[in-house]
C-alpha cells in the first residue's frame, strides 16, 4: 500500500483533535493552552501541504507558508500579553482569570 | 518503507502533541513541542515539500518554541526546582533529542528509498522552493506584503506592551558623541604653581 | 492586469497601509509627543478612505491581484461604514485616551490596522486573503484590548480574547484547509463550482464556527461581555461596531459567494446561531448593572438579528444584512459616546445607576441616549425600526416564520433591559453630577443620533435602494 492523502488527513484530524482537546482539558497553564494552539496550526499546515502535494496545486503550500508566519506573529502577540498579564496578576493559572465573569 | 517512516513520524508526533497538553512542567511541554514540529518537518519531507518543511523547523523550533521556552522562564520559574537544576531536564532532554536524531535517519532512509508515486510537491517546476517562490512573488504578491504587515502589527504590539522606559538609565546617544567637539570637552586654564585652580 | 491597476482598484487599503507605514515612521522618530497630530490625521485618513471604498460601490465589481482582492457593491458598501465607523471611533477617543494614560502613537496605528484588516477581509476573495485579513483585525484587536498594560482589568480582557480568538482562527483556518482540499483551490468563484462532498461540508461547519466567533454570535459569544467590560472604552467603541459590521457581511459574503451552491446546508445552521444568538442576548442582558456588559449583550443580539438576514439568503438577504447593520452600529457608536461621557470626579463609570437622573443634569446628552437606546431596541418611529423591519421581512420571504417569531419574542424581552437605561435616565434621582463631555464626544453622540433619528428615517427609502444590488443584478 502506498502513502496517500487519506493518511495525512486522518493524522491531521487527530493532531487537531488533541490541539482543540488541550484547550478545554488544560485549565492549568496559560501557556500550555498557546501550545495547543500552535498544535492547532500545526495540523492545518500538513493538512494544506499534504492537500497541496497530492493534488499537485501549488497553493496549498503558499497558504501554510503564509499560517506559518502568522502563526509566529500570534505567538509573540500573545506571549507579549501573557507578560503585561502576569506583570499585573503575579500568577497565569486560567482558575485565576476571574476578575471578569464569565 | 515510506509508509512505514509514516506510520513512525506519526506516531512520534501524535505522542509528544499529546504530552505536550499532559506535561506538569511547561518546559517539558515546550520540548514536546519542539519534538512535534520535528517529527511533522519530517512527515513534509516525506511528500517531498522540502522548502515548508524546513521553514517549519526554522520557525517554529527556531523561533516560536525559543519564545516560548523564553517566556516559560521568565514567568514561571520556580526556584527551588530551579535549584535541582539541569538534571530534572536532562532525562527528557536527552531522550527528546535522542528521538530528533532517529527521525533524521528515518526520513534520509526514506526519501533516498522514494518511488515515484502519484504525488507532485513541485507542480511546473524543478524543485520545491523553486516552485513556491515562481508563485510568491508573482501572483501571491498581495499575500506576501500582507504577510509583512501583519508581522509589524505584532511587532508593534508586542513592544506597545512590554517596552517599558526606565528612569535613570543613561543611553548612547550617538548624534551627540560624533557632534562632540574639543571645545566642550577640554577646557584649557593657566593654573599658577602653587594656587591650584 | 498590471500592478498599477490593482493598486487603482485596492485604493483604500492601499491609503491605509501607506499611512500607516509613514505615520509609523513619524511615530518611532517624533516619540509620544506626536500622537496628537497622528490621531487626528489617522481620523482624516480612514474619513477618505471610507469615501474611496463607497466609491467602489458604484464602480462596477472588479478583481485584482490575480482574483485575491474582489471588489463587489455589497462588501464595499461595508468597508464604507466600516471605515467611516472606525474614524468616529478615533475621532471621539481623544480626550478618553489623554486621561487614561492611552496617549501612546501606535494607538492610532493600530486602529487603523484593524481597520485595514477589515477592509481586506470584506474584498477577499480567497481564502488566503479572507484568512490574512481576519488575522490582521484580530491581532490588532488583541493588542488594542490589553491597551491599558498596567490595568489589570485590561490585560485579562486582552489575555481571554486572545486565547479564545486564537481558537477560533485555528477552526477557520482548519475549515478552510479542507475546503482547499475538497475543492480543489482557495478562490471563491472556484470553491463555488466544486463537486459536493462531505469533507466540503465539514470544512464549511468549521469555517462558520470561527467566523461566527469573529462575530460573537451565540454560542460562540462568552468572549464578548468580558472583553467589552475589562477593554479600555474607547478601544470597545470600536471593536462594538467597525469589526462588528466587517464580521457580519464577511460572514455573510463567503457563505453566499463561496458556498452558495450549498444554501440547504448552511442555511439551517445560520439560524440556529441567530436564534441562539438573539435569545441569549436578550436573557443575557437582564439582569447586568454594568452598562458596558449590558451593551455587549445587546450586541450578541443584534448580531442574531443580522443572521436572520444571512439565513434569508443572498436573495432576499443581502440588502436587509447592510441596512440592519449599519444602523445598529451608528447607534452603538453614539451610545459608546454615552459611555465615554459617563465620568465622574475624573473617574470613568459604568453601571447603569449612574446614569441615574441624566435627564436633569445634562438634558441633551440625556434625549440623544433615549433615541439611540429606541432605536437599537426597534421602537417605531427611530431607524433601527425600519432596520429589524428589513431583517424580519427578509425571513418571512425566505420561509424562516420561526426564526421570525423568535426574533419577535426576544425584541420584547429586550424591551425590558433597554427601558431600565431609559428609567435611570428619566425616571430616578440625580446622584452626583457627572464631568463635562468632551468635545469629540459630544460631536460624534449628535451626530450619531442625528443620523438615526432623523436623517435615516427620511432617507430610508434611499439606504435600501443603496443596499438593493443583489436583486438589481
Amino acid at each position: 500500500m502506498d502513502l496517500t492523502i487519506g493518511h495525512y488527513v486522518a493524522f491531521s484530524a487527530a493532531l487537531f483533535t488533541i490541539g482543540v482537546f488541550g484547550i478545554f482539558v488544560n485549565r492549568k497553564n496559560i501557556i500550555v493552552i498557546l501550545m495547543a494552539i500552535e498544535l492547532i496550526l500545526l495540523s492545518v499546515n500538513i493538512n494544506l501541504v499534504a492537500f497541496s502535494v497530492f493534488s499537485g496545486d501549488i497553493a496549498g503550500q503558499v497558504f501554510a507558508m503564509l499560517v506559518l508566519t502568522v502563526a509566529a506573529a500570534e505567538a509573540a502577540v500573545g506571549l507579549a500579553i501573557l507578560v503585561v498579564y502576569f506583570r499585573n496578576r503575579g500568577e497565569i493559572a486560567v482558575e485565576g482569570v476571574n476578575v471578569l465573569r464569565g | 518503507m515510506q509508509l512505514i517512516a509514516f506510520y513512525i513520524l506519526s506516531t512520534v508526533v501524535l505522542l509528544s502533541a499529546f504530552l505536550v497538553i499532559a506535561a506538569r512542567n511547561p518546559v517539558h511541554s515546550v520540548l514536546w513541542l519542539i519534538s512535534a514540529f520535528f517529527a511533522s518537518s519530517g512527515l513534509l519531507v516525506l511528500i517531498g515539500a522540502e522548502f515548508l518543511a524546513m521553514l517549519l523547523v526554522v520557525v517554529y523550533v527556531g523561533a516560536v518554541a525559543v519564545l516560548f521556552l523564553f517566556v516559560v522562564m521568565m514567568l514561571d520559574v520556580d526556584f527551588v526546582e530551579l535549584k535541582q537544576g539541569f538534571l530534572n531536564y536532562l532525562p527528557a532532554g536527552a531522550l527528546i533529542a535522542l528521538a530528533l536524531l532517529a527521525e533524521i535517519g528515518v526520513v534520509a532512509a526514506a526519501t533516498a528509498a522514494r518511488e515515484a508515486s502519484g504525488f507532485d510537491p513541485s507542480p511546473g517546476a524543478d524543485t520545491n522552493a523553486e516552485a513556491l517562490s515562481r508563485v510568491l512573488y508573482t501572483d501571491n504578491l498581495m499575500l506576501f506584503q500582507l504577510a509583512g504587515l501583519i508581522l509589524l502589527v505584532a511587532m508593534m504590539g508586542a513592544i506597545v506592551l512590554t517596552l517599558r522606559k526606565r528612569p535613570g538609565v543613561r543611553r548612547q546617544n550617538i548624534s551627540e558623541q560624533t557632534n562632540r567637539r574639543r571645545e566642550d570637552a577640554v577646557q584649557l586654564k593657566d593654573v599658577r604653581p602653587g594656587q591650584g585652580i | 492586469m498590471t500592478l498599477i491597476s490593482d493598486l487603482q482598484i485596492a485604493a483604500p487599503e492601499i491609503l491605509l497601509s501607506g499611512f500607516a507605514l509613514v505615520a509609523l515612521l513619524v511615530g518611532a522618530f517624533a516619540g509620544d509627543g506626536s500622537s496628537r497630530f497622528l490621531r487626528a490625521f489617522s481620523t482624516v485618513v480612514l474619513a477618505l478612505a471610507s469615501l474611496l471604498a463607497f466609491r467602489q460601490v458604484a464602480l462596477p465589481p472588479e478583481a485584482a491581484f490575480g482574483g485575491l482582492y474582489q471588489t463587489s457593491e455589497f462588501t464595499s458598501f461595508a468597508k464604507g461604514v466600516v471605515y467611516a465607523i472606525g474614524a468616529g471611533a478615533l475621532f471621539m477617543s481623544g480626550g478618553a485616551v489623554r486621561r487614561d494614560g492611552m496617549e501612546r502613537y501606535e494607538f492610532p496605528l493600530l486602529m487603523i490596522f484593524a481597520s485595514f484588516g477589515a477592509g481586506v477581509m470584506l474584498s477577499a476573495g480567497d481564502l488566503m486573503s479572507l484568512y490574512m485579513g481576519v488575522e490582521c483585525l484580530s491581532l490588532s484587536s488583541y493588542v488594542l484590548a490589553a491597551f491599558l498594560r498596567d490595568d489589570l482589568r485590561s490585560s485579562e480582557a486582552g489575555l481571554k480574547y486572545f486565547v479564545l480568538g486564537a481558537l477560533a482562527s485555528g477552526l477557520l483556518l482548519y475549515g478552510a484547509s479542507l475546503v482547499y482540499g475538497f475543492a480543489g483551490s482557495t478562490r471563491f468563484d472556484q470553491i463555488a463550482d466544486a463537486p459536493y462532498s462531505i469533507g466540503l461540508v465539514f470544512g464549511l461547519v468549521l469555517m462558520i464556527c470561527g467566523l461566527a466567533f469573529k462575530a460573537s454570535a451565540a454560542p460562540f459569544h462568552i468572549w464578548t461581555p468580558d472583553v467589552y467590560e475589562g477593554g479600555p472604552s474607547p478601544v470597545v467603541a470600536f471593536f462594538a461596531t467597525a469589526p462588528k459590521i466587517a464580521a457580519v457581511v464577511v460572514f455573510a459574503n463567503v457563505l453566499f459567494s463561496a458556498f452558495g451552491v450549498m444554501e440547504d446546508q448552511w442555511a439551517l445552521i445560520v439560524a440556529v446561531l441567530a436564534a441562539a444568538s438573539m435569545l441569549i442576548g436578550a436573557f443575557g442582558a437582564l439582569n447586568q448593572n454594568n452598562i458596558k456588559r449590558l451593551l455587549a449583550y445587546s450586541s450578541i443580539g443584534n448580531v442574531g438579528f443580522a443572521l436572520i438576514g444571512v439565513a434569508a439568503g443572498e436573495t432576499f438577504g443581502t440588502s436587509s444584512i447592510l441596512v440592519y447593520m449599519t444602523i445598529y452600529v451608528v447607534a452603538t457608536l453614539g451610545l459608546f459616546g454615552g459611555v465615554l461621557a459617563m465620568r465622574r470626579d475624573g473617574k470613568n463609570v459604568e453601571l447603569i445607576s449612574d446614569l441615574n437622573g441624566l435627564s436633569r443634569m445634562k438634558p441633551a446628552l440625556a434625549i440623544a441616549l433615549t433615541a439611540l437606546v429606541f432605536s437599537v431596541a426597534g421602537i417605531p418611529p427611530l431607524a433601527g425600526f425600519f432596520g429589524k423591519l428589513m431583517v424580519f421581512r427578509a425571513g418571512l420571504q425566505a420561509d424562516l416564520l420561526w426564526l421570525v417569531i423568535v426574533g419577535v419574542i426576544s425584541s420584547v424581552v429586550s424591551l425590558g433591559y433597554y427601558l431600565r437605561i431609559i428609567w435611570a435616565i428619566w425616571g430616578k434621582e440625580p446622584a452626583a453630577a457627572l464631568d463635562p463631555v468632551d468635545f469629540g464626544v459630544g460631536v460624534t453622540v449628535v451626530a450619531s443620533t442625528v443620523i438615526t433619528f432623523p436623517v435615516l428615517v427620511i432617507w430610508i427609502g434611499g439606504l435600501i435602494n443603496a443596499t438593493s444590488f443583489a436583486a438589481a443584478g
